[in-house]
């Protein structure tokens, strides 16, 4: 292993291997602007990326305006009810063609000279046509993403024409995703309540970091834990006694499961009864019988990152958003279960309590965030540790690596990830 | 049409409303408020927002003002550990009756916020709230407390003071 005060090697490029080392990584990676250049190429745009959920475009012209990385892009369905990703500049001069954050419409206008676009983002018209001596249409339509694919109305996209398909990009992380629609009685999250964006200034890896580390709640939450009763109380008592787990299910997609600490169903919910509590259990159980309803009921939604930009934020779902190498955004939405609308009230609240600027929870995390921005600067001590479990973390039946909850498999199992991606050739 | 004398009492309700907010004097921020109390920040300028459908940055009953209230008192509140430091104008007041013992007042506001939790950053507040506000033992105290910021569908910074 290399000495903090040597510098890493120049070889045409950073060396991602010296810098993102097995149990350390170093700080360069949250504050060198080519290390964001870098991102941007390898992660976001020749890698899969979230861009947004079936349900938040149910009918053709529907589309909502996203980033892939700092690429600004419309997800829009078509007439054929197809998804398209489409790079949100006009062909002629750059123009941003759609501002609006989400809408409805039968094409797409630039407002500067007025070339029109329809729902795939082939050109319908440019005016003035006498201008040019031959125009051929089809080849000045918007730029889109070559690959856009979903799971369970997930939709992911690349701006690689090539590379792994989504299923090798998720590889057996679909089980997380289905962790969470398969709390639904028809099998769907739906995403309807709008997004709040929460500002952070910070690197935007500390995001994916932060909700996938267990280690911090009992610090940075501190001020939670003293006030209310929460799902997390027992992840804050005794090392011994703590059963929740940190699970790197490999590819970048890392897990903290808080439900081997559960000891009654829907205490990720906060509790719950009633008739239409009821009412859905017996649906769960219809569908999956009672055994496989029964867990569901326990282990509650997945609380997962799914590499690079997609939170599973138990009972809401979340973006990251980079903006720099020293500022990104959290954006995140109550995830609704499609049939259980009489839920949607509590979501909405969960949802306020403990995601966004004005919750019980992220504004410690985006406090730490940016001070750890601020720390980072330090140039004396450029190593950040990553080894927290080395010692105890083990390889499951399933081939992931589970440690205890407070341990940095997570962070590792994302790391490892990022190193792949940003050196392969 | 409301009396000077009433007007005026609303005027100096909503001015120290803003001031022990500005001063982070939790406890007494919080006996403004009556048990039924709702504080709303919307997530967006829509006027049709709807809390039981769209997501909010804040939809407090009064049992989730006293934890909101409470997590700053504990000390550990470290988006606010120490307090921003903060002054808010107050203009463009508008006071109505409603119902025999009610009043609803709108207002606009600008807040200039020193975040000196991490970067030391200014950060500039502006939107228009309107308090539902009624008689409680002589004195006024706010039932509803609903703040739209201009740029409330943006992204935001922190925004765990009292707004």
């Amino acid at each position: 292993m290399s000495n903090g005060s040597v510098s890493a090697p120049v070889a045409g490029g950073l060396d991602y291997k010296w810098l993102v080392q097995d149990d350390r990584i170093h700080a360069s990676l949250y504050t060198d602007e080519r290390v964001f250049a870098d991102e941007l190429e390898r992660i976001f745009h020749r890698s899969w990326v979230f861009v947004g959920h079936d349900s938040e475009i149910l009918h053709p012209g529907d589309f909502v305006t996203r980033h892939l990385g700092t690429e600004p892009v419309v997800m829009v369905r078509g007439k054929d009810g197809a998804v398209a990703v489409l790079v949100n500049r006009c062909a002629h001069r750059g123009t941003m063609v759609c501002t609006a954050e989400r809408g409805s419409t039968r094409a797409l206008t630039c407002p500067y000279h007025g070339w029109t676009y329809d729902l795939g983002g082939e050109l319908l018209g440019a005016p003035y046509p006498g201008g040019y001596a031959t125009f051929d249409k089809s080849r000045h339509g918007l730029a889109r993403a070559p690959r856009v694919s979903s799971y369970r109305g997930f939709v992911f996209a690349s701006l690689s024409p090539t590379g792994i398909s989504l299923a090798e990009h998720l590889g057996p992380a679909t089980r997380l995703i289905d962790r969470s629609c398969d709390l639904s009685p028809a099998g769907e999250v739906e995403l309807g309540a709008g997004w709040v964006k929460h500002r952070c200034a910070g690197n935007w890896k500390m995001l994916p970091e932060n909700d996938s580390d267990g280690y911090h709640l009992g610090f940075v939450h501190r001020s939670m834990f003293m006030t209310i009763r929460s799902q997390y109380q027992r992840v804050v008592g005794d090392e011994r006694t703590i059963k929740a787990v940190g699970r790197d299910w490999g590819l970048g997609h890392i897990e903290i499961d808080w439900s081997p600490g559960y000891q009654a169903p829907f205490e990720w919910f906060g509790g719950a009864s009633g008739p239409a509590v009821a009412d859905f259990v017996a649906a769960l159980e219809r569908r999956d019988g009672a055994e496989v309803a029964r867990r569901r009921i326990m282990e509650g939604p997945a609380h997962a990152l799914i590499f690079p930009n997609l939170f599973l934020g138990e009972t809401n779902i979340a973006i990251v958003q980079p903006l720099s190498g020293e500022e990104c955004v959290h954006w995140h939405t109550p995830m609704f279960l499609k049939g259980v609308p009489e839920f949607n009230g509590r979501l909405l609240r969960m949802a306020e309590a403990g995601m966004g600027p004005a919750s019980f929870l992220m504004p410690e995390d985006l406090t730490v965030a940016a001070r750890n921005q601020l720390g980072l600067q330090a140039r004396t001590a450029p190593w950040l540790l990553l080894g927290r479990g080395l010692n105890r973390e083990f390889v499951d039946a399933d081939g992931r690596t589970v440690s205890h909850v407070t341990d940095e498999t997570t962070n590792r199992g994302f790391w490892r990830h990022y190193r792949t991606v940003m050196s392969e050739a | 049409m409301l009396s000077d004398v009433e007007y005026r009492t609303v005027v100096e309700f909503l001015y120290r409303e803003a001031r022990l907010a500005d001063e982070a004097r939790y406890a007494e921020w919080l006996a403004l408020w009556t048990d039924d109390g709702v504080y709303w920040v919307p997530a967006t300028t829509d006027p049709a927002a709807d809390p039981q459908k769209h997501l909010s940055h804040i939809y407090d009953n009064r049992a989730r003002l006293d934890t909101r209230v409470k997590l700053l008192q504990t000390g550990h509140r470290y988006s606010q550990e120490p307090a921003s430091l903060m002054r808010r104008l107050i203009s463009n007041i508008e006071v109505q009756a409603a119902g025999d013992d009610e009043l609803v007042a709108g207002s606009n506001f600008v807040l200039a916020e020193l975040a000196i939790q991490a970067k030391h950053e200014m950060h500039w507040w502006v939107g228009r709230t309107t308090h539902r506000l009624r008689r409680v033992d002589g004195d006024l105290r706010m039932s509803r407390k609903k703040v739209v910021l201009i740029n409330a569908a943006e992204p935001l910074p922190n925004l765990s003071f009292l707004i």
